[in-house]
């Protein structure tokens, strides 16, 4: 079993360290361990706790929810979301430590959605820069799945795939029977066999309230541990107030409170804010000054702006024979078949259709929504929860201008003022919606279902500090670093510029891990001068956690025939 | 009917090195292909789930060579299927250490086996290269005069007198031990297999229920040679039987899995092992050799 140490002060009071990383999440979690091992001074501040995976997890719907950012924030718009669960995390590993650990990447086409597509916006940078990362985070993680995946740009994963619950084998039946190809047994970032300390999947089902196995990757077990090895330091219940300017247009620290509530300041060479889609804004907004009144970094107004989420309706079908939902990953299967712009629909843009396994908890608030059900009536349907399969529509909602994170007028427990998310859904993300939902339903019909009902919600935040190479419609360049402050990164999921059909979590680990090479790359010029190098760097293999690089079978991909098969599925 | 006497002639005499190579290597793919899926299941998680799958592939290609140029079979063929049965034995403490690490190990012995990994099968991949063991010893098919002309014999195995004994086809009792302890792994891997099943079709008790007779025909060779020459090779064909229809079943339910053919690298892994029932015949085929071959001394 794996031991992770728990996080010791390292530096003193009041000294200066390189780099100061604001949230050790996804992305924090995976630029710490990078930075520390590279030799650079490094501090993680983490709002939540550093969990204690025996004692704080427990096998409990209930008791997950302290992992959620519960935390007030304001929601409004004609579509407002619900935040908290199922978008934000809170406590070292972040959000990591709650995803459903599915792993696909993003295609090469969301990189040039405006280019293909005419809408949107395209990213400053291509695929294939962030591929060699998506290759180094899938052994990290590592990423359990099929030996061929077929969309996008075709690959294969170096772990082999989870055996398929029924929640699978619905998804795979309906498609098989509508002719729509699938994809089985992952690919998600849970071990389907033991690796090192860490061990494999008991498929006990308790996948997104922390597992506790240690099997579902998440930074805290995956990086966390070798960046404290490694000579980092992480404060946990540190709650970021304010980023401080200093002279000569460069931040010089971060004023943070600690556990006891007293306001604390740390110096550091350069700030690095992780808080995701909606507490990096805010951050950021907060920290206006004289310089900046309109918030940090945001002389061009973009900081807030162009916040996205994707739509994750759940469609719910009822079977005949049991299917038991608990009884494997939520996530194990998939198919992007419906991915990319398909002409002859009427908006642009797609969605992956995805297996989930909601456990009663989260049923019973699912068949509240779809059928309105309650009472008795609902506690019926709830003792038929063996009978019920869930699929989810993972869509693809086009970031847009008005959707944007501000401050609202009330404030948390500290005195900071709270975000307040302001979201409306456009003609294009209601048609993919609505067409995307038939289709799921279609498939759940096909394999069999007798009743199906659906519930509209959402998933995953990002955007709200778009990447860009034109200062004046985004926040940062393609490595993170903020157009406005030389010495102000940002590296989290609130820099995609749009968000594809695919969970983030891995493209957002895969970013942290390019961005850790170019600060590494770039050494002291970060900490010394304003000018900016935007040559790509190489991929650092050398910096994964110990025993991670070269495991797994061989790469597919680097052989001819894995080759040939791309170059005929691109064709 | 002159042609059969005469193959029969060469078996008894250990005159067919080619054959025996060359079912040597087959089998060896079939249990290399098995053992590749099996490990990939698994992740790969230790560096020496690869030895299996890399010797599998030697030792076909050490049969195929020994079946072109007999020469091959004393450099090639014997390293190879000695290295291969180390690594089985290898295998199989390997597969009992991972059972004993499931949660609870050895004291929750029946779902542990059930859910770890499959513990008599490196033992069953290093049958194959057990045949090729044989095969290497043979006299080629060509090959003049005394079964011993020309011959260097390790001084070990000289002492033992192993090595005359087999080239000279005399070890029957020897193949009927070989086969009794094959049918018995394959056996207790379709038990359990089949019980993960709960036994869903009764066709899935046939292994397990002739899986005895063979034993037994194969242990009464032993002291009888009449049982050798009636019982052992109607149970070995059975055997044969069985395993070929039960090939035919591990398709079929790897086809009627959900996605059935168009999900094919998926559903082989994860279905029925398809070749798994080929292994069980590969036992009946031991024990055919058997009643084929000449006694030991006599």
């Amino acid at each position: 079993m794996q031991k992770i140490s728990p996080a010791i002060r390292r530096f003193a009071p009041g000294e200066e360290v390189d780099y100061l990383i604001v949230g050790v999440g996804s992305a924090g979690g995976v630029l710490l361990q990078r930075l520390a091992r590279a030799g650079f001074r490094v501090i993680g501040l983490e709002a939540g706790p550093f969990w204690d995976t025996e004692k704080d997890w427990y096998s409990d719907e209930i008791g997950a929810q302290r992992l959620y950012w519960q935390d007030l924030r304001i929601t409004g718009g004609t579509d407002p979301l619900a935040l908290g669960a199922n978008n934000s995390g809170k406590g070292v590993g972040g959000g990591s430590v709650h995803w459903a650990a599915f792993t696909p990447r993003l295609h090469p086409s969301d990189f040039r959605v405006h280019s293909l597509d005419g809408v949107a916006v395209d990213w400053p940078m291509r695929y294939e820069d962030l591929k060699p990362y998506y290759e180094l985070l899938e052994l990290e993680m590592p990423v359990s799945g099929p030996a061929w995946f077929p969309w996008g740009d075709p690959h294969g994963y170096a772990y082999g795939p989870h055996p398929l619950g029924e929640v699978g084998n619905v998804l795979v039946r309906g498609c098989t029977r509508l002719g729509i190809r699938v994809c089985a047994g992952g690919p998600v970032a849970i071990n389907a066999g033991s690796h090192d300390d860490r061990p494999h999947c008991i498929y006990r089902g308790f996948c997104i309230q922390g597992c506790k196995v240690g099997a579902k990757a998440s930074t805290l077990i995956t990086h966390v541990p070798d960046a404290l090895r490694s000579g980092a330091e992480i404060r946990d219940y540190s709650m970021a107030s304010r980023i401080a300017l200093g002279p000569n247009n460069r931040v010089d620290g971060v004023f943070y409170f600690d556990r006891d509530g007293r306001e604390q300041f740390q110096k550091a060479r350069a700030v690095i804010v992780c808080g995701y889609a909606i507490e990096t804004p805010r951050l950021l907004l907060n920290s206006a000054c004289p310089e900046y009144p309109m918030g940090l970094a945001n002389s061009s107004d973009t900081v807030g702006r162009y916040l996205m989420a994707q739509a994750g309706n759940v469609i719910l079908g009822r079977f005949p024979g049991l299917v038991r939902m608990y009884k494997a990953p939520p996530a194990h299967a998939l198919t992007e078949e419906f991915y990319e712009t398909d002409p002859k629909r009427d908006f642009a843009r797609g969605f992956a259709i995805q297996t989930v396994g909601p456990l009663p908890i989260a049923f019973g608030k699912q068949i509240m929504a779809a059928m309105g059900a309650w009472g008795w009536g609902l506690r019926r349907v709830m003792m038929d929860y063996n009978h019920w399969c869930a699929l989810a529509l993972l869509g693809e909602i086009l970031p847009w201008h008005s959707n944007r994170v501000t401050l609202a007028k009330e404030r948390d427990q500290f005195g900071i003022p709270v975000a307040y998310a302001h979201f409306n859904l456009y003609d294009n993300d209601k048609k993919m919606i609505k067409f995307g939902r038939e289709k799921v339903m279609e498939v759940m019909s096909a394999a069999g279902a007798e009743q199906v009902v659906q519930e509209q919600r959402y998933a995953h935040l990002v955007g709200a500090a778009r990447m860009g190479s034109d200062p004046a419609t985004s926040v940062v360049d393609k490595f993170g670093r903020t157009h406005d402050i030389a010495n102000l990164f940002i590296c989290d999921g609130s820099v995609m510029p749009t968000q594809g059909s695919a969970n983030p979590g891995l493209t957002i680990q895969a970013l942290a891990a390019r961005t850790a090479d170019y600060l590494i790359t770039q050494g002291e010029n970060v900490f010394r001068s304003d000018h900016r190098d935007l040559t790509e760097p190489t991929p650092r293999v050398e910096l994964s956690p110990p025993g991670t690089f070269r495991k797994g079978i061989p790469r597919p991909g680097t052989g001819w025939i894995f080759r040939r098969r791309a170059l005929q599925a691109k064709a | 009917m002159r042609e059969t006497t005469a193959v029969d002639r060469l078996v008894r005499e250990g005159r067919f090195q080619r054959a025996l190579s060359l079912v040597a290597g087959l089998s060896s793919i079939l249990a290399g292909v098995e053992v590749a899926w099996e490990h990939y299941k698994g992740s790969y998680s230790h560096r020496v789930m690869y030895t299996p799958v890399l010797l599998s592939g030697a030792l076909a290609g050490a049969g195929v060579a020994t079946a072109i140029r007999p020469r091959a079979a004393r450099a090639g063929l014997r390293a190879v299927s000695l290295l291969t049965i180390i690594d089985g034995l290898i295998g199989f403490g390997f597969h009992i250490r991972g059972v004993q690490r499931k949660p609870a190990g050895w004291r929750l012995p029946v779902t542990n086996i059930i859910m770890g990994p499959p513990v008599t099968a490196p033992l069953l991949f290093a049958v194959s290269a057990y045949l090729g063991l044989i095969a290497s010893f043979l006299r080629p098919e060509e090959s003049p005069g005394s079964p011993l002309a020309g011959v260097r014999i390790p001084p070990l195995s000289r002492a033992f007198g192993v090595v005359p004994e087999v080239r000279a086809g005399r070890f029957q009792k020897h193949l009927a031990v070989a086969t009794i302890l094959s049918t018995f792994f394959s056996a207790f891997e379709a038990l359990y297999s089949h019980y993960k099943n709960r036994f869903r079709y009764k066709v899935q008790w046939t292994p397990i229920l002739l899986a005895p007779l063979l034993m037994g025909s194969a242990a009464a060779a032993i002291p009888f040679r009449w049982a050798a020459r009636t019982v052992l090779p109607f149970t070995s064909l059975l055997a044969i039987l069985n395993g070929t229809i039960g090939f035919f079943y591990h398709l079929k339910g790897v086809v009627e899995r959900a996605g059935g053919v168009k999900l094919k690298l998926y559903n082989l892994m994860y279905g029925p092992p398809v070749f798994a029932p080929l292994l069980y015949s590969a036992s009946g085929f031991i024990g055919l050799l058997a009643s084929l071959m000449r006694r030991e001394h006599e």
